[in-house]
């Protein structure tokens, strides 16, 4: 099957900082894709260039055989791809169905109302909480239903290529597990996705493959079982072995 | 048959997951082996410059020397707490050449071989065969894996004399054997003299490995042993036995392009040569996690078959010629240096090795490496009793280093011998 997302030699600039020195990957159809690391070894910024929030790369990022080189963050969304933030970046005075209804600003513009509604009612099942909050604030709501909303935001856009970045931050680990549960009922509907992770253990076990990311390059990438039993991402990013981790 | 997703990729899917692959494997070399990164930086280049296989020609080359120099553990790029097996092969002068797997090593190695015996139709109702010598237990070891994976039943290769080799292979009920040219023909060879039809043996598949075979041989084994003959190509320092290998179309050997890339340069101006010439093989491996090579010279003479296969598989061929580019013989599939023998020669005898030589025999199936030293005054001895001991003492030696069978010639001073005349 043809790669959906396929990026090469992509070099990130954050002034005269470079923080991607050349990174090449791929995403298929239909994948989890898991990208770990430790904290700026530059998988959030390649997440920021293929969702069209930074603009200053070389490169290429090609998106279902078309550059998306100079999109602006409105194109790449009307083209299927949708960001949830490091973060959550959800708009706390707003109610939670004012929320969701912004994710699909887009869409709503183009007059797609009634595709919308079924959108909201797609997000509502998978969330079903969040339904129960609809008039709330959504700075009310706690860790794991804010992350909920940032989902449920993105879905209202039908992405087709989903990007998560740090999705389990801050989460208590009944959270996380829940949360990567609606990944892979995200995946069952048709939707890719690529997962940013410093909970390595979490994102592999929820990936079919990854790329294990180290100060701006790739140093690995397989499938996502056989990244889990390498003895390097486990001293590395599993946090396992530690106590044996000294005979160089 | 395994699910191998790659044989499914496009083209474009496999130039990228070539390019993701290759650019791993620098970051983690430039990282992780200080010998890698000093040449790297050397020659003024640093893995992030590295945006397309096309850019490999400006990387330096690894040699075999490399191996010696470097020896034991210095190319290893993981800490010895992840190797999990550890092989011994000739070098190339005083130090044997050593090579670590990790657990994903093995992993990609028996995927590889599990590849290439499945593209020869072997089937978990065979029963395979493995006659090596000493100096290919390495292979030996990887076919037993791969096949015992795919539910093949195994005989494992263990150091037989040619008549029990054909007890086995008839009382076994072997229908597959895994073998270098020099046991197939004969096998082949001794089928012939003794009459022996095709009713006779279970066997129908050979896979020969180690050397180039030509056509004519090849056409004399299946017709003689009533077989079909299946050529793999491997490195024997670098273990691996199944780098290449042929498919049902018999028509050059597909690359295992997911774990190598393959380039062909000129031997002579070490120059990248386009698609299609013909020169020496240099491989650098995609995958492998404790011993990667980056432009290993391999002195191996091919060419690279771009034209799909009739197959149908997406990886490449190459034409393999069987000669070399470089000062390494071939005794019975392993790679041996004439700097290596030359170096034991010196240490073991009273001799100057630059007089020595050496050459590969044939003595009716039975290939060997025939030494010839000049007799001097050193030799002399009052017995002739304690030349002939440390001869024979030599050549044990000799045996145990480079594992394959050597025979000891002395021959006057005054007439050394020039290989290329005998």
């Amino acid at each position: 099957m043809e790669s959906m997302l396929r990026i090469r030699n992509l070099k990130c600039f954050y002034g005269r900082i470079m923080a991607v020195k050349g990174v090449s990957l791929s995403v298929k159809q239909g994948e989890i894709i898991a990208l770990i690391g430790a904290n700026g070894a530059g998988k959030s910024t390649l997440m920021e260039a293929v969702s069209g929030i930074l603009h200053s790369w070389t490169g290429e990022i090609i998106f279902e055989g078309k550059s998306l080189k100079g999109m602006d963050p409105p194109a790449m969304v009307s083209k299927g791809i949708s960001l949830v933030p490091e973060g959550r970046l959800i708009f706390p005075p707003l109610s939670v169905y004012d929320n969701l209804r912004l994710g699909a600003y887009t869409r709503l513009r183009q007059r797609a109302k009634e595709e919308v509604e079924q959108s909201m009612e797609m997000v509502t099942s998978l969330f079903p909480i969040l339904k129960e909050r609809f008039t709330q604030p959504a700075g009310t709501l706690s860790g794991g239903e804010q992350q909920m909303l940032a989902i449920g935001r993105s879905l209202m856009a039908k992405p087709r290529l989903l990007l998560l970045d740090e999705p389990s931050m801050g989460l208590a680990p009944l959270i996380v597990e829940k949360i990567m549960e609606v990944l892979e009922t995200l995946r069952h509907k048709g939707h890719t996705i690529v997962l940013v992770e410093q909970n390595a253990q979490a994102a592999l076990e929820a990936a079919d493959r990854g790329y294990v990311f180290e100060t701006g390059t790739v140093v690995l990438e397989g499938k996502a079982d056989e990244l889990l039993s390498d003895q390097n991402v486990k001293r590395a990013y599993l946090g396992k072995d530690y106590e044996e981790f000294d005979d160089g | 048959m395994d699910n191998d997703d790659f044989l499914g990729y496009s083209p474009e899917d496999k130039h990228q997951l070539q390019l993701e692959r290759l650019q791993n494997t620098l970051n983690r070399a430039f990282r992780q082996v200080s010998f890698h990164r000093q040449r790297m930086k050397a020659a003024g280049i640093e893995p992030g410059q590295i945006e397309s296989a096309a850019d490999l020609a400006k990387l330096p080359f690894l040699e075999r020397a490399d191996f010696n120099e470097h020896y034991p553990y210095e190319l290893f790029a993981v800490p010895l707490r992840d190797i999990v097996r550890i092989h011994t092969a000739p070098g190339t002068s005083r130090n044997p050449t050593v090579s670590g797997y990790t657990a994903q090593d093995l992993g990609n190695w028996r995927h590889m071989t599990r590849r290439a015996l499945s593209a020869a139709s072997v089937s978990p109702s065979d029963i395979l065969q493995i006659a090596f010598n000493p100096g290919l237990a390495n292979w030996g070891r990887d076919f037993k894996d791969a096949a015992e994976d795919m539910g093949v039943s195994v005989i494992p290769n263990t150091w037989l004399s040619t008549d029990k080799q054909f007890m086995v292979l008839r009382d076994y009920k072997t229908t597959v054997l895994v073998t270098s040219p020099a046991f197939a023909l004969q096998l082949a060879d001794y089928m012939h003299r003794m009459q022996v039809g095709p009713a006779a043996l279970n066997l129908h598949t050979i896979i020969i490995a180690g050397e180039r075979i030509s056509d004519e041989r090849r056409k004399s084994i299946e017709e003689q042993a009533f077989v079909t003959c299946w050529l793999h190509y491997g490195l024997n320092e670098v273990p691996g036995p199944t780098i290449a290998f042929e498919c049902k179309a018999h028509d050059g050997l597909h690359i295992n392009e997911d774990h190598f890339l393959a380039e062909i340069i000129d031997p002579e101006t070490i120059q990248t040569l386009p698609a299609g010439q013909t020169g020496e093989l240099v491989l650098t491996t995609l995958t492998t996690r404790a011993f990667p090579l980056i432009r290993f010279r391999t002195g191996d003479k091919a060419r690279i078959i771009e034209a799909p296969c009739s197959c149908g598989s997406p990886l490449a061929r190459i034409e393999w010629f069987g000669q070399r580019t470089d000062d390494i013989m071939k005794v019975d599939g392993v790679n041996i240096h004439r700097q290596q023998v030359k170096s034991i020669l010196e240490g073991a005898l009273p001799v100057s090795a630059a007089l020595t030589n050496c050459r590969v025999k044939d003595d009716n199936g039975r290939i060997f490496l025939e030494i010839f030293i000049p007799m001097n005054e050193e030799f002399f001895s009052d017995e002739i009793k304690e030349i002939e001991k440390l001869l024979r003492k030599t050549e044990d030696r000799l045996r145990e280093d480079l594992g394959i069978a050597v025979a000891i010639r002395l021959v006057e001073k005054s007439n050394p011998v020039n290989p290329d005349d005998l």
